[in-house]
């Protein structure tokens, strides 16, 4: 699943040996619908694109280089269903759901260091990237905790040559970008290296305010692999993975005429390293065992001129074992039965002591089953379960059937269940601001404790009832239905069409559940809030015989609050006219979820001649969004502080040179959209330029 | 505006119409209407620390319902005004704030829809500096404070039920609480933001009879 060598190996129960290497070689942008490309993350196991029955899409590397996009946010971006959110970096939001709720995977082990539930995908350098492969849904539950909204699996280039492939980029805001990767093969050995730096000067959008910043960043990620044949039987496989990042800020306030400096400095860096051991039996069982660890590290410091510096330390380790074995029963039936163990660990300045670590331990099992009678049906029924220590357990059923129509048009339903596990701050947070009124926050863990505490220290108050409602928190679940219809009239064209609803329960929000003696409040987190996301998604590709293609994609979506909507319906929610009286609010004032857009469509054009010369337009239009309650009611409605609506134009062109060169040049954000306030991560219009070296050059 | 002065035409001939029409035997009761006060200074900002606080000069402005004027600092140890406003705090009349009977409490719900005042309901008085009888804080009693964009929002759907400090009873919704008002765009500069807080617009109906209808 992760290297050529296994490829080979488990390649036997479904493909052969010259199949695979044919897939290996797979390089089309489009159209991939009907096709016999390899799809590893729907299945926990190599399948045929044509052969899955839930919902994927998947993103080429090539498509990836001709777009010209070096951070994994580029590329998603750009595909249909998805918005990034801004806010603790780029987060990914997939049919609607928050960051949170995706769980993004490199090879097929998950990343980890979110801040407040986004894990900045500015992280990912995109540069040795074969393919991206998104299931979407919670029917991607194998996977565990926080695949509720779907999971983004990057599979990265195992090249079956040796080969040495270089690129140096230079860009608007002295934004320089650089690759090196090499392959090595040996007889048994095969060993790729990948190593890319990026740095940016920054820039700074904000208008109408003191605060103008600009936050130069520079990022290195060093990726080595390692894989050794034993026989054609057994392998392992070695990963390792390091990235770090800095970024300096600084941030002026303007006080009464002088400006105040501070300056800010963020460190992360993460790690994470695989041992894999494949083996297979006979034709019909394999087996892999898995040893994967983990880390991510951030470090803020803030010196102001005068007054107290600000640090925050969050460290976080991730160590798994988990074993998957594969039973190929007969020609129509097979299995995948797994079970694995993680433990987890956070060290933090936000809870009660840095030195005293907080952890959890999950162990787990899934089962799958798979039923493909060859012609018209396909079904995949599945589950796992997680057993955790500091929340209740969780059980992700999942169920998924095809239906080919003809050899042109195929119907899938999938419904599954995912789940999300209460983060360490949801558990362990141990926060009170001085700065801003002594208001405490205390995860759940640890709320019944201190505040235990502190009653006997006479602090406290009074309690609400929802304090002695506290207790082991629930992970929070969704609950999906996808059904979609896929329709390839001919080699030139693609239709796919789905429909989809999930529903989230148990939503961790946080809620006021006493007062100190002071007045101030006291905060802990409670399983309250039920929330849905519904919508369609429509995506046609086309290809033109005069080496022009096309692709479009939209995404309708409509979200809301379950609890928020009942309140409304009961006459209980209130709003401001404009003359700043109130009023009613009636559901049709109403808008949903914040961050979450009811349109979003994109057009991409691309151009390819047999030469190698390229060129493409992609345009990406993304309706209002609500921001933030401004007319004091607790619904966004309306009257709300919305980001307005707008589209961005990408384009960029590329060639072929002799002996191995190639250039590329390309402008994002063509039309200079910018919107300090509501979308600090898009920089104005960008030029770039990039010269690839490459010793395995197309003919 | 001509629109308006039509509007009023038809209200005024219509009630004459409505008028002329009742027998002259029922006691016609005037309705109450509500009086809108604007930008109403309380302790608006004279500088800023070193720290970035803004501040005032500590004044609160004491303000009479009854007679829909502002009363002198002079007088803040009598029983001539009914609510004082500092910042997002507002007094009233009674308990540690004045000698007067002033309470009040903090309904959700509309304006318009107040009709009666509950008889069992519970007008708090003033306990400085543990309570209020209006709850001060964001998001507990008539606003909320937004950190992010530094402004101050009245929270819809709040009526403040007044006890006057001669025991009589008013109704208060807060409008804005910046100058000419309307709550500030959150894209409004810093200097904006300073400078045009703390002026109350506000409406009220008071009942001069003594009874809780409006």
């Amino acid at each position: 699943m992760k290297k050529r060598a296994i490829y080979i190996i488990w390649a036997s129960a479904f493909l052969s040996y010259t199949n695979a290497k044919a897939q290996m070689n797979f390089s089309k942008d489009s159209l991939a619908l009907y096709s016999d490309t390899v799809f590893v993350t729907a299945n926990k196991s190599e399948r045929q694109v044509k052969n899955i029955s839930v919902p994927i899409s998947l993103v080429s590397g090539k498509s990836i280089i001709q777009a010209g996009n070096t951070r994994l946010s580029d590329v998603l971006r750009e595909q249909t269903g998805i918005t990034l959110t801004s806010g603790f970096g780029a987060g990914v939001q997939l049919q609607g759901l928050n960051p949170d709720y995706t769980i993004i995977l490199i090879d097929g082990e998950p990343l980890i260091g979110r801040t407040a539930g986004v894990l900045d995908l500015n992280r990912i350098a995109v540069g040795n990237i074969q393919k991206i492969e998104i299931v979407k849904g919670p029917s991607s539950s194998l996977y565990g905790s926080e695949a509720m909204a779907g999971v983004i699996n990057i599979i990265t280039d195992k090249k079956n040559t040796d080969a040495l492939a270089a690129n140096i980029r230079y860009g608007s805001y002295n934004t320089k970008d650089g690759n090196i990767s090499i392959t090595k093969r040996l007889n048994k050995i095969s060993a790729q290296t990948f190593y890319n730096y990026y740095s940016t000067d920054g820039f700074s959008v904000r208008p109408n305010s003191n605060n103008r910043f600009i936050t130069p960043i520079s990022r290195t990620t060093f990726t080595q692999n390692l894989q050794y044949r034993f026989s054609d039987k057994t392998s392992i496989d070695g990963s390792l993975r390091y990235n770090t990042e800095n970024i300096k800020s600084i941030i002026a306030v303007a006080n009464n005429g002088t400006t105040i400096y501070s300056n800010g400095n963020e460190k992360n860096n993460d790690l994470n390293g695989s041992i894999v051991l494949n083996h297979r039996f006979n034709e019909k069982i394999k087996t892999k065992l898995n040893t994967y660890y983990t880390q991510f590290e951030s470090k803020q410091d803030l010196l102001t001129v005068s007054g107290n510096p600000y640090n925050d330390l969050f460290q976080q380790n991730f160590k798994r074992i988990e074993n998957q074995t594969e039973w190929k029963i007969n020609s129509s039936l097979n299995t995948i039965a797994g079970f694995g163990w993680i433990k987890e660990q956070v060290n933090s300045s936000r809870y009660d002591n840095i030195d005293s670590a907080k952890t959890n331990t999950i162990k787990y099992a899934f089962n799958q089953w798979e039923w493909n009678n060859g012609e018209k049906w396909v079904a995949n029924a599945g589950f796992r379960y997680d057993q955790n220590q500091n929340f209740a357990s969780a059980f992700s059923p999942k169920l998924s059937l095809m239906y080919k129509a003809n050899t042109h048009l195929r119907f899938k339903l999938s419904i599954g269940r995912g789940f999300k596990a209460p983060d360490f701050r949801q558990l362990y947070l141990n926060f009170t601001n001085s700065a801003a009124g002594n208001y405490s926050v205390f995860g759940a863990v640890e709320a019944q404790k201190v505040i235990n505490k502190l009653n006997q220290l006479g602090q406290i108050g009074n309690l609400f009832s929802n304090y002695y409602q506290l207790k082991k928190l629930e992970p929070e679940y969704a609950t999906g239905i996808h059904f979609s219809a896929e329709w390839e009239p001919n080699q030139n064209n693609e239709l796919q069409f789905q429909i989809f609803r999930n529903d989230i329960n148990n939503l961790i929000d946080v809620q006021q559940v006493g007062n100190y003696i002071s007045g101030s409040q006291i905060y802990s987190y409670l399983n309250i809030k039920n929330a849905f996301t519904q919508g369609f998604e429509i995506e046609a590709k086309q290809k033109y015989r005069n080496g022009f293609s096309s692709s479009l994609g939209y995404q309708f979506l409509l979200t809301g609050d379950k609890d928020q909507i009942a309140s409304i319906n009961n006459g209980t929610v209130y709003t401001k006219n404009t003359n700043g009286t109130s009023r009613l609010l009636r559901l049709s004032d109403y808008v949903g979820l914040p961050n979450t857009s009811k349109h979003r469509f994109q057009v991409k054009i691309n151009y390819e001649n047999t030469k190698g010369f390229y060129a493409n337009i992609r345009a990406i239009y993304r309706s209002k969004w609500a921001v933030a309650n401004t007319n004091g009611n607790e619904v966004y409605d309306n009257g709300d502080q919305f980001g307005s609506g707008y589209v961005t134009l990408n384009y960029s062109m590329g060639k072929p040179l002799k002996n191995g060169f190639a250039v590329q040049a390309g402008i994002d954000n063509i039309n200079n959209y910018m919107d300090g306030l509501n979308l600090p991560n898009l920089a104005g219009r960008t030029f770039y330029m990039t010269l690839k070296y490459s010793t395995q050059h197309k003919k | 505006m001509k629109k308006a002065i039509g509007k009023g035409l038809v209200v005024v001939v219509t009630s004459i119409f409505l008028f002329s029409c009742s027998k002259s035997t029922t006691t016609v009761v005037a309705p109450l209407t509500a009086t809108t006060v604007n930008d109403l200074p309380a302790d608006t900002i004279i500088g800023v620390t070193a720290q970035g606080q803004p501040y005032g000069a500590g004044k609160y402005t004491f303000y009479s319902i009854e007679k829909n004027a502002i009363v002198a600092n002079t007088d803040s140890a009598t029983t001539k005004w009914d609510l004082a406003f500092n910042g997002t705090k507002i007094l009233t009349n009674g308990g540690t704030s004045g000698t007067g009977l002033g309470g009040a409490f903090v309904q959700v719900g509309l304006f318009d829809e107040l009709k009666t005042i509950s008889p069992d309901s519970v007008f708090k008085t003033d306990n400085a500096p543990a309570s209020y009888a209006i709850t001060y804080g964001s998001g507990k009693g008539w606003y909320t404070y937004d950190p992010i964009k530094n402004l101050i929002t009245p929270l819809a759907g709040r009526v403040l039920v007044i006890k006057t400090a001669s025991g009589k009873y008013a109704k208060v919704e807060i409008i804005s609480y910046y100058k000419g008002g309307a709550t500030l765009a959150a894209t409004a500069t810093d200097a904006e933001k300073i400078s045009k807080q703390r002026y109350y617009t506000f409406r009220f109906i008071y009942q001069p009879n003594g009874t809780k209808n409006f």
